[in-house]
């Protein structure tokens, strides 16, 4: 066997069993647990059965969980989608070269926080008393405004800040995939004196269709990582109005009760939608 | 100009200023004492103080942390490129089912919800004794980076023109020295973004740090969320000046990321 045979294989093979023992060896064990009553307080733990998804079932904090999850994917995914579309377009139009490369630094910056620098960053600035965000509000109607511990007000939020985060890298990519279109057929419909709307709906809209697609279902997948921001800006409050799945089932197998095998149970739950859905979805786009 | 251009830019500046206007007042905060930072109207004049800083840089937790951080985080990208560039090189070059089949494998991993692999995780280390270690940490987030890398370095060397390997390999090159000598130098550059991105992507990660680690093995991102709880009431400063700290990293690597990005989307046109 010569070396283009064999490469392949010494390439391959080696790093795929280590991601599948890295994937599978806690993916089987998650399906372990939640069949058992294990908790973090007693070592004993003994197999129930189906008991746990039962009461998954019956759990109204769970089905509050699922839809708060469900809204948050729908609203961040279109935000994201809209800012990146309009201000992709926007920076395209306006923007001469020079600029929009400084433009796209700073468009960067957000995504490559830390989130819980983002976290804390507009925690801060949405803070009732001392908030900068908030404090036009006060200056002009004298009340404190409180978003995060509002219900009606909370979720939008901490999605915000997600969107302050996505949208503007999305935006640099939507950017990009203009910039790499080929320009003359935009030259020749702006001389045939198309407007800037017609140029898009007609000719670059048709041809960046199937990346946006893509584009969004990333965003879909990545939204999925709500944790880190519901953590620290709300810890699933006001009651349990941003109670994402992933906060809930971290509260359930550590803050609260400890109950590893409740928790699990949900996370094979959600493992298993989000790998099913995104699976059917993504080979649906692809092909 | 049109009005509308000048609307545009209007708006694209406003915009700009809405992405660094939050920063610049964490970071003007973190020279400020709590009551400056504590006042009804927003103060930008006002005495600066070195002491959030000088507290957080003393803290020996922030130390470790920053530490535990660093190592983690380099150890798993270099594992990450150990296995990942190799494996990305192959799918790569050598398309067929198989490879196709690999790369969406590595993609799906990203659809696993971080919670449905740190619980279980949790209570392997746990058996293990390894619970709260950088062996741990390090093992748990190789998935992360050698998946990221594969899922980046792909594009990359598909971008490496076909027709440099075959020269070499017409000069006597066998398949490993085209991918050492060629395909790894001349990829070099759009592979040192990815490698970028998939440190930020672990120098960032918090649940999974979270939920597998209490005390030693503590990340900065961990440390930093806790400087919320000193003492009674919120010492905003001081969390300012940590949340500065946590971000500089990432930040440096701005330049090297847009590069990624320039060269990641104008060779799809060529």
């Amino acid at each position: 066997m010569n070396s283009r045979q064999t490469l392949p294989y010494t390439f391959l093979v080696p790093t795929i069993l280590v991601l599948m023992v890295l994937a599978f060896v806690p993916l089987g064990y998650a399906i372990n647990i939640s069949f058992q009553d294990r908790t973090l307080i007693s070592p004993n733990s003994s197999y129930i059965g189906f008991e746990n998804y039962i009461d998954l079932f019956s759990d109204r904090r769970f089905k509050n969980a699922l839809w708060v999850s469900f809204k948050w994917e729908i609203i961040t995914v279109t935000s994201t989608m809209i800012a990146a579309v309009g201000l992709g377009v926007l920076m395209f139009e306006t923007l001469k070269p020079r600029t929009r490369n400084l433009m796209c630094l700073v468009f960067l910056i957000p995504v490559l926080l830390p989130r819980v620098s983002a976290a804390f960053v507009w925690s801060f600035a949405f803070h009732p008393l001392y908030g900068i965000v908030t404090y036009p509000y006060r200056a002009i109607t004298g009340k404190p405004l409180d978003l995060l511990t509002n219900p009606d007000t909370a979720l939008f939020a901490v999605a915000f800040v997600d969107l302050w985060q996505w949208g503007f890298f999305f935006a640099v990519i939507v950017l990009k995939l203009l910039e790499s279109l080929p320009p003359q057929p935009l030259e020749a419909a702006r001389l045939d004196y198309a407007k800037t709307w017609q140029i898009h709906a007609f000719i670059t809209w048709p041809m960046l269709k199937a990346p946006l697609v893509s584009l969004a279902l990333v965003k879909a997948i990545e939204s999925l990582r709500s944790f880190d921001l519901v953590y620290i800006m709300t810890r699933g409050g006001p009651g349990i109005t941003t109670e994402t799945l992933d906060m809930y089932a971290f509260s359930q197998g550590f803050i609260e009760a400890g109950k590893i095998s409740y928790a699990s149970s949900m996370a094979v739950i959600m493992m298993v939608l989000t790998v099913v859905i995104f699976t059917f979805i993504w080979k649906r786009v692809r092909t | 100009m049109k009005a509308s251009h000048i609307i545009g830019k209007a708006f694209l500046a406003l915009m700009a200023f809405i992405v660094l206007f939050p920063i610049f007042w964490t970071a003007l905060n973190a020279f400020k004492v709590n009551a400056d930072i504590l006042v009804t109207t927003p103060k930008f004049v006002f005495e600066p103080t070195f002491d959030n800083i000088a507290y957080v840089l003393s803290r020996n937790s922030v130390m470790a942390a920053l530490t535990n951080s660093l190592v983690i985080s380099l150890t798993s990208v270099v594992i990450g490129i150990a296995l990942g560039l190799p494996a990305a090189y192959a799918v790569a070059r050598y398309p067929n089912r198989w490879t196709e089949e690999i790369q969406f494998f590595v993609l799906s991993l990203r659809f696993l919800p971080p919670v449905a692999v740190a619980i279980p995780l949790m209570v392997i280390w746990l058996n293990l004794g390894l619970y709260d270690s950088w062996t741990a940490m390090i093992a748990t987030y190789s998935l992360l980076t050698i998946s990221i890398t594969i899922w980046l370095a792909v594009p990359a060397f598909q971008q490496v023109p076909k027709a440099i390997e075959e020269a070499a390999r017409v000069d006597g090159y066998g398949a490993y020295a085209v991918f050492l000598k060629i395909a790894l130098p001349v990829a070099m550059k759009t592979l040192i973004g990815a490698i970028a991105f998939s440190f930020v992507l672990i120098w960032n990660e918090f649940l999974i740090a979270l939920m597998l680690t209490t005390g030693k093995a503590k990340t900065l991102p961990i440390v930093a969320s806790e400087m919320s709880q000193v003492g009674m009431d919120v010492p905003w400063g001081i969390l300012n000046a940590a949340v500065i700290l946590l971000s500089i990293p990432p930040l440096l690597l701005l330049g090297l990321l847009s590069g990624f990005m320039n060269s990641m989307f104008s060779n799809k046109s060529r």
